[in-house]
């Protein structure tokens, strides 16, 4: 899966985990939710900085 | 009804939503706006926006066309997602009900894209994205009704419900006579929008004033109910009177 579609997969299941924290009794599921939405949404975001501080890395072997 | 009222993890959840508003609206700035100024008919949700969240959604689209996902398992996931939403207001949970309505469209925007993405847009395909969208539709809205189903605002859910089969069916009655209405502020992304948005943001609100009022309240919903259901019956009207005035003027 691309970076780009980390940071609204990440949104999403953020807010899943919020919904089922405010309005459910399945609190173990919503930290599990809360945990793996805030990841994924760090990686997304983290991508998005590296994109706007200047593309991709590229490693040195494959530089001319 | 909410087990209990929550006002830190909505103060959370709010702060979490801020962030993302404030991202999407960086985002936004960056979209160029062509074309001319909309008028008193369009959309609620206008092309700068329907651009940045198709961008948005490009890394999925792209995802799921690489993975060879039928466009036809996006509709019916879009189907089951739907049925999901109108579960979790069955059950009061409206925040993961708002959030999932939000998903059912996003998945019947992404549904077209890979399909024309993939090549594979064809008029069986348009035909089942039609019928899927409308039983989709009716999940959410049978679920709503239960949880309003002890107030008159189970009434403004039917109106709301019938206006939003109308506005489809006058635009396909419309095109099936070779004349395309495709206006009205009530289309289907942004009934989307006003219920998904109006049932997580009620739950939010209920959950960060009922300790100074007391008990949760759903104010925000109900309203969102009643403004759907007025531009759902306005947006019908309105379409049946454009296609009925262009039916008069083609008119030996």
């Amino acid at each position: 899966m691309t970076a780009g579609a980390w940071r609204p997969l990440g949104f999403l299941v953020l807010m899943l985990g919020f919904g089922l924290r405010l309005d459910s009794e399945w609190q173990g599921l919503a930290t599990a939710l809360l945990v793996c939405g805030a990841v994924a949404a760090s990686a997304g975001l983290w991508a998005l900085g590296r994109e706007a501080a200047g593309g991709a890395f590229v490693p040195p072997a494959r530089r001319r | 009804m909410a087990p209990a009222c929550r006002s830190g993890t909505a103060a959370a959840a709010t702060l979490v939503v801020a962030v993302t508003v404030w991202l999407a609206l960086r985002g936004l700035a960056r979209i160029p706006l062509a074309g001319a100024a909309p008028g008193p008919a369009a959309p609620l949700v206008g092309p700068r926006v329907r651009a940045w969240y198709r961008g948005l959604l490009a890394p999925l689209e792209g995802a799921l066309v690489e993975a060879r996902v039928h466009p036809d398992a996006v509709t019916w996931a879009q189907l089951a997602v739907s049925m999901l939403a109108g579960a979790a207001f069955w059950a009061g949970w409206l925040f993961v009900g708002g959030w999932l309505t939000i998903v059912a469209g996003t998945l019947d925007v992404l549904d077209g894209g890979v399909a024309r993405q993939a090549g594979v847009a064809s008029p069986r395909g348009a035909l089942v994205d039609s019928l899927v969208d409308r039983c989709a539709e009716f999940a959410t809205f049978l679920g709503l009704g239960a949880f309003f189903r002890d107030s008159w605002i189970v009434l403004a859910v039917a109106v709301a419900c019938f206006g939003s089969f109308m506005v489809s069916y006058t635009r396909a009655r419309a095109e099936g006579l070779g004349i395309d209405v495709q206006l009205g502020s009530a289309q289907r992304p942004e009934r989307y929008l006003i219920l998904g948005c109006g049932a997580w943001l009620s739950d939010l609100v209920a959950h960060l004033t009922c300790g100074l009022t007391g008990r949760a309240t759903h104010v925000v919903l109900a309203t969102a109910i009643v403004v759907l259901a007025g531009l759902s019956a306005w947006t019908a009207l309105e379409r049946a009177r454009l296609a009925a005035a262009a039916l008069r003027r083609s008119a030996p």
